[in-house]
């Protein structure tokens, strides 16, 4: 960009025309004050952020209230990414701290220990058949009834785009643990499919 | 890929190969071999593939982030007001900055009739630098087009590279014998549903409608598996029209006629909701694009606008 102007605005975009967005630099510079870069992190992530948060807490006033509580603790906390994780997790990871301390003591439980004991992972079974004759309407339904913990570890996997061990990093369980949560959720979803007399 | 209990040759793919397929990602040459020969996997990968394009469609019904509010007294988020004077947030970005940085509508990008703030431009796709792409104009001027993750790519024409083993696919065609004579395919698509992100067929008399997964892809076709395990065997040709609808930027082709929409972001420089690339002139053009305030059919018109004006 040949901006005479060298101005505000030019910044906010010089990071993506080097190609892939650097997002370490984009936190160093929101680390240093750069509101250009904050706003950029902000365009970057904050879609993700929101819905994902918007998947677990099933509330768009409280996810979005999430969301800027996070993009604030992204501004206060820039200085401290070790880089010891993506971006992508770390901010996922905050979002997600902020979701379990505004739904403390709510009737949501984000975390719900006793019933993740991670299920036995089921493998495949009966229920399965139930997916291969849903629409995909009726699934969207489905995950929306899920419990926020299955929800979660779906979204983590497959709207965050995160690898699996970044799941693990932001959940704070091991890979394995993931991959049987998993299980036990397309499990989960298939039974409400069939509950719901959704399969033909 | 899991070992079978004597542990001498792989069995089923493991659940990371399986989420990486359903996530879109490029499976490698075994991984294919595999698919092609294990039903139980594709029909894994067929269910979890459902399972993430619902999840998607979620995200994707999740609302624009609301602007950011006001500081409040106390100032606690000041850094929110100034990101709300210098973006409109999560889409009006670009065109935001561009008004503040004092650069009148760049000739190269045009306007979108029906869509306020929406950018388009069209030209030759030059090259792609990592989620970037430069589009040279028919005026001979380079646009730098960035991408995210939302974006949506979509290619279509006479693609036989892009039918791959493994793919979910819907062949529309004559069926003469056993044998379905292609004249479109669409692929990535799910193999089951009817909403978003799922397309419905009507063939025409004597045509068939064939969905399920690629197999034994070749220069001359390939094979549909059905979910209900039959194989229809499909003979492809140079005018077969093929459609990605939910193409990877590595799937681009540097030298094709390439149309970007989305908001301008400075000089020269479009952040793109969706980019597509069809043979110019295409009467059809498909496109998955959504901006807010803005029909699909706004979109569609001024992309098969941009094409025809390019052919």
């Amino acid at each position: 960009m040949n901006d005479p102007h060298g101005d505000a605005g030019a910044a906010t975009f010089a990071v993506a025309r080097d190609g892939a967005c650097d997002d370490a630099a984009l936190l160093r510079r929101i680390g240093q004050g750069d509101e250009d870069a904050m706003a950029a992190f902000y365009r970057e992530h904050g879609r993700v952020v929101l819905g994902q948060v918007l998947l677990v807490t099933g509330e768009r006033v409280l996810a979005e209230e999430i969301l800027q509580d996070t993009m604030l603790a992204v501004w206060r906390g820039a200085g401290s990414f070790r880089g010891e994780s993506s971006v992508r997790s770390w901010v996922i990871s905050i979002a997600r701290r902020q979701t379990r301390d505004r739904l403390r003591g709510q009737r949501l439980r984000l975390v719900d220990e006793a019933f993740l004991a991670d299920q036995p992972s089921p493998g495949p079974g009966p229920e399965v058949t139930a997916l291969d004759r849903a629409e995909l309407a009726q699934v969207r339904g489905a995950i929306r009834e899920l419990a926020p913990a299955h929800r979660e570890v779906l979204g983590l996997a497959f709207g965050s785009g995160l690898s699996l061990p970044e799941v693990a990093g932001v959940l704070g369980i091991p890979v394995g643990t993931v991959k049987s949560r998993l299980t036990a959720a397309r499990g989960a979803l298939s039974r409400k499919l069939n509950e719901k007399g959704q399969s033909r | 890929m899991n070992a079978d209990t004597a542990g001498t040759r792989s069995s089923h793919l493991e659940l990371e190969e399986l989420i990486a397929r359903a996530n879109g990602q490029a499976a490698d040459d075994r991984t294919r071999e595999h698919l092609a020969s294990c039903e139980q996997c594709r029909l894994e990968v067929s269910r979890w593939t459902l399972v993430a394009d619902g999840v998607r469609g979620l995200a994707d019904e999740a609302p624009e982030a609301a602007p950011p509010r006001r500081p409040s007294a106390t100032g606690r988020r000041a850094w929110l007001a100034a990101a709300a004077a210098a973006v409109v947030l999560l889409g009006g970005v670009g065109y935001a900055v561009s008004r503040l940085t004092g650069h009148p509508p760049e000739a190269v990008l045009t306007s979108v009739s029906g869509c306020s703030g929406v950018r388009l431009a069209s030209g030759t796709l030059e090259r792609v630098n990592g989620r970037s792409l430069v589009i040279k104009t028919g005026g001979g001027q380079s646009v730098t087009v960035i991408t995210k993750g939302s974006t949506k790519e979509t290619v279509a024409g006479p693609l036989p590279g892009d039918i791959t083993d493994g793919a979910p696919v819907i062949v529309l065609g004559p069926r003469s014998g056993g044998t379905v004579r292609a004249v479109s395919a669409t692929v990535g698509l799910p193999p089951v549903g009817t909403g978003k992100g799922s397309l419905k067929q009507t063939p025409p008399p004597g045509w068939v409608s064939v969905r399920g997964t690629v197999a034994d892809a070749s220069s001359a076709g390939f094979s549909v598996m059905t979910p209900d395990g039959s194989r229809v065997r499909v003979v492809t040709s140079s005018s077969t029209f093929v459609v990605v609808p939910r193409a990877s930027l590595s799937q681009l082709r540097a030298g094709v006629t390439t149309v970007a929409v989305g908001y301008a972001g400075g000089h020269r420089m479009l952040s793109a909701l969706g980019v597509v690339q069809e043979p110019p002139g295409s009467i059809q053009v498909h496109i998955n694009i959504a901006a807010r305030g803005c029909s699909q059919a706004s979109l569609a018109s001024a992309i098969a606008t941009a094409l025809v004006s390019r052919g």
